[in-house]
């Protein structure tokens, strides 16, 4: 008995010491905490924390961004941006941490569609007003906001006009004895003859998937002549199975794949090792996106990469009711503000500042970064690839305004990606391809 | 100090700071996990909706991809355990009996890839193993072998076979760190005292040697199969899993569910068979394999 009670008092001393060195933790927490605002609010300093993909911060998007993050702490002195910038794959993951874990971030990149829909659902990025970003302050052309629209809200703004092109080294062509292609045929006969002179005829980034999938959309567009086709397939509005231009497309995929089109190792290239083989001369086409007008100005490059640069569109199918000028053309990237920002005034501001015309969509195009979502005015000082791709663009005949396989779930976005892993690396058949691309919006139906 | 530790408080208070920190950080995590597994959630802080055992279902009955992620790791412990853990045993015999500055010098050496980030490893082989540019396919047009060239780890037939030697050939030091400091415990005696017997060589060693090192391989067996199914860095590193599901592992797979597709609710689901298979391959290993001296 007299021991039990000594154990009691025992216990009870212990656990009130535990307590009490607890409480004295949690304290003194949270007065640092106070006095930290405090000292803030002496200061009248804010700091705003911006997320983005665009790591190289002295080239390209990169810079244009900080160009304008810059300008706006030059002209609000109280405001500090701190810039947390790393790469694109690991972003997407490091946003769905902050997502789960609400992380302060004012301002983030956003990727718009699925990835996007995700955060809406979690409630981490702020519902923005239309009607504030009307008008000549910003610009924005029609149907920009399409990809970033969820039940009639807008949650984001894009940053640009992102559409696929093919960039080629004008010397390998000329030295090869090689006509740009204009056609699906001559683009395999091109991929001969460079296979034939050891020479990578396209550099791919086989490892993260997704560009097989804006390819074989933009190849599926030109077969088809109908640039929605996919989507409404992806929406459950027409099955794949029933559509004959989609299995025609894969077919046009194998050939790809049997004429050797792509680098051997394409499928573990990530996006950085497929873009050196192009720019280091050892691959003469590389299927990308138009936000990388950068290459063009972007002096890491050797100068005679730079002047040997050129842009052609995806070539057109010879027997396809597509055109040449169908355009593979969505708004991909953006900017969105989020629901956890400590300095949520703030950060609209610095937000609306960002998103006007003369602010990213300017240091975007002057720059050569990009192609900018808003009306842009042509300086006079374009590079040769800027003007090409102007062209481009305002020569595009018809547009999807999304990437097949960003409009649906991010689930089907995993399954239709796996599908494509399995086709591109020859596991699987055309037919099975198509197979898989049906299971998958049926299960997102589902 | 023997009054202190025979208190049960003093004992209670030592204890719980770890018992707290062991519930916070393990416990926890694999309870909110059981949780999430039941549900169909993008992420935490989006909608939840409870779809009972759907997600096992799913798992089990029809997802493929699940079970190549498994028969990997199984195929990669069965590697570790046939392939790497003989051979370390051999190498860490041959180093005991190399004795002098050889021994240490050989023994730094083979532990170098051990203290190299995985990041570098995984860089390093994806470029040794490059079809155009990698030292592979070079030596093999050298020696006139250039039918043998391949896309190692791009094309589906040669992928995991050449993830797996990756993977064995990175974790052979500790393996050899293991057998070797479990023969260096083995009394000198003992050796001298067969040798007086009459047993040399091969003999020797199969009866003396592998006897005494029961305890070392029945735990590293085990660490193996662990290790096997843990096993996500150097994957993800250096084929993401494919090509198609080609070296796909239940780490990368895991992942990829819950970050890439944002399939949160059936990551979790994975997971959670993910500690069952763990703690069934312990137990198995633990239950048939002898880790005594016979």
């Amino acid at each position: 008995m007299h021991m039990t009670s000594r154990y009691h008092k025992n216990t009870l001393v212990a656990i009130s010491t535990l307590m009490v060195a607890m409480l004295a933790a949690c304290s003194s927490g949270g007065s640092t905490k106070a006095g930290s605002e405090s000292s803030d609010k002496d200061a009248k300093m804010v700091t705003l924390r911006l997320f983005t993909n665009q790591p190289d911060r002295k080239t390209g998007q990169g810079l244009a961004e900080q160009m304008v993050v810059d300008n706006y702490m030059k002209e609000n002195p109280n405001i500090k941006i701190e810039v947390e910038a790393i790469g694109d794959e690991p972003f997407r993951n490091k946003q769905k941490a902050y997502m789960a874990s609400n992380e302060p971030i004012d301002i983030t990149m956003v990727h718009s569609g699925a990835d996007l829909n995700t955060l809406v659902q979690a409630k981490y990025v702020r519902e923005l007003d239309p009607k504030e970003y009307e008008g000549d302050n910003y610009k924005f052309f029609s149907g920009a906001f399409k990809s970033y629209t969820f039940d009639n809200k807008i949650y984001g703004l894009p940053r640009n006009s992102d559409y696929e092109v093919i960039y080629y080294n004008k010397k390998l062509f000329t030295d090869n004895h090689v006509k740009v292609p204009t056609t699906f045929n001559e683009l395999i006969e091109a991929a001969k003859t460079f296979r034939a002179n050891n020479i990578v005829p396209m550099s791919t980034n086989g490892k993260e998937l997704w560009t097989f999938g804006l390819m074989y959309q933009d190849f599926a567009q030109r077969v088809s002549g109908d640039p929605n086709a996919i989507l409404d397939a992806v929406d459950h509005k027409k099955p794949f199975t029933q559509d004959p231009s989609f299995m025609k497309t894969a077919e046009l995929m194998k050939q790809l794949m049997d004429v050797k089109m792509f680098q051997d190792s394409y499928m573990t290239a990530d996006y950085g090792t497929s873009q050196n083989l192009f720019t280091q001369g050892k691959a003469a086409m590389w299927y990308m996106g138009s936000w990388e007008a950068g290459m063009a100005s972007n002096e890491k490059l050797s100068a005679e990469f730079r002047s040997n640069l050129g842009v052609m569109s995806v070539p057109r199918v010879e027997d396809g009711k597509g055109k040449a000028t169908d355009l593979l053309a969505w708004n991909g990237g953006g900017y969105a503000l989020t629901t956890s920002s400590n300095h949520p005034e703030e950060a609209k501001k610095f937000f609306d500042y960002m998103m006007r015309a003369d602010q990213w969509a300017k240091a975007a195009w002057d720059t050569g970064a990009a192609v900018p979502a808003q009306k842009y005015q042509l300086t006079g000082k374009e590079s040769e690839v800027q003007k090409q791709l102007t062209d481009i663009l305002m020569n595009g005949t018809s547009m999807p305004g999304a990437s097949f396989i960003d409009f649906g779930t991010p689930g089907f976005k995993d399954e239709a990606q796996n599908a494509l892993g399995k086709f591109f690396a020859g596991s699987s058949t055309p037919e099975q391809l198509i197979n898989e691309f049906q299971a998958a919006a049926d299960k997102q139906k589902h | 100090m023997r009054k202190v530790l025979s208190n049960k408080v003093a004992i209670f208070l030592f204890v719980f700071p770890g018992i707290v920190l062991f519930a916070l950080t393990f416990l926890a995590p694999i309870v909110l996990s059981f949780y999430y597994s039941f549900t169909d959630t993008l992420g935490p802080g989006t909608q939840l909706t409870m779809v009972g055992f759907e997600n096992y279902k799913e798992l089990l009955l029809h997802d493929s991809r699940f079970w190549r992620s498994l028969l990997n790791a199984v195929l990669l412990g069965l590697g570790y355990i046939i392939l790497q853990h003989p051979v370390c045993i051999l190498f860490a015999i041959l180093l005991d009996r190399l004795g002098g500055k050889a021994e240490k010098i050989f023994r730094t050496i083979f532990f170098i890839p051990c203290v190299i980030s995985v990041v570098v490893i995984s860089r390093m082989w994806l470029n040794l193993l490059d079809p155009s540019f990698g030292i592979v396919n070079k030596l093999l047009d050298i020696v006139g072998l250039s039918s043998w060239k391949h896309a190692w780890l791009g094309d589906t037939s040669t992928a995991l076979i050449s993830l797996l030697f990756i993977l064995i050939w990175s974790g052979f030091g500790w393996g050899l760190l293991f057998y070797y400091s479990g023969i260096k415990g083995i009394p000198e005696d003992l050796y001298e005292a067969a040798h007086l017997d009459g047993a040399s060589g091969i003999r020797l060693h199969w009866k003396i040697t592998i006897p005494l090192l029961a305890p070392v391989i029945a735990v590293q067996v085990t660490l193996a199969m662990i290790t096997a199914l843990k096993q996500m860095e150097t994957v993800f590193l250096t084929t993401n899993g494919g090509p198609g599901d080609a070296t796909q592992f239940l780490g990368v797979y895991l992942y990829n569910k819950a970050f890439s597709a944002s399939q949160y609710g059936y990551a979790n689901a994975i997971s959670i068979l993910f500690i069952i298979v763990c703690l069934l391959a312990t137990y198995l290993s633990n239950r048939f394999i002898p880790s005594e001296n016979a």
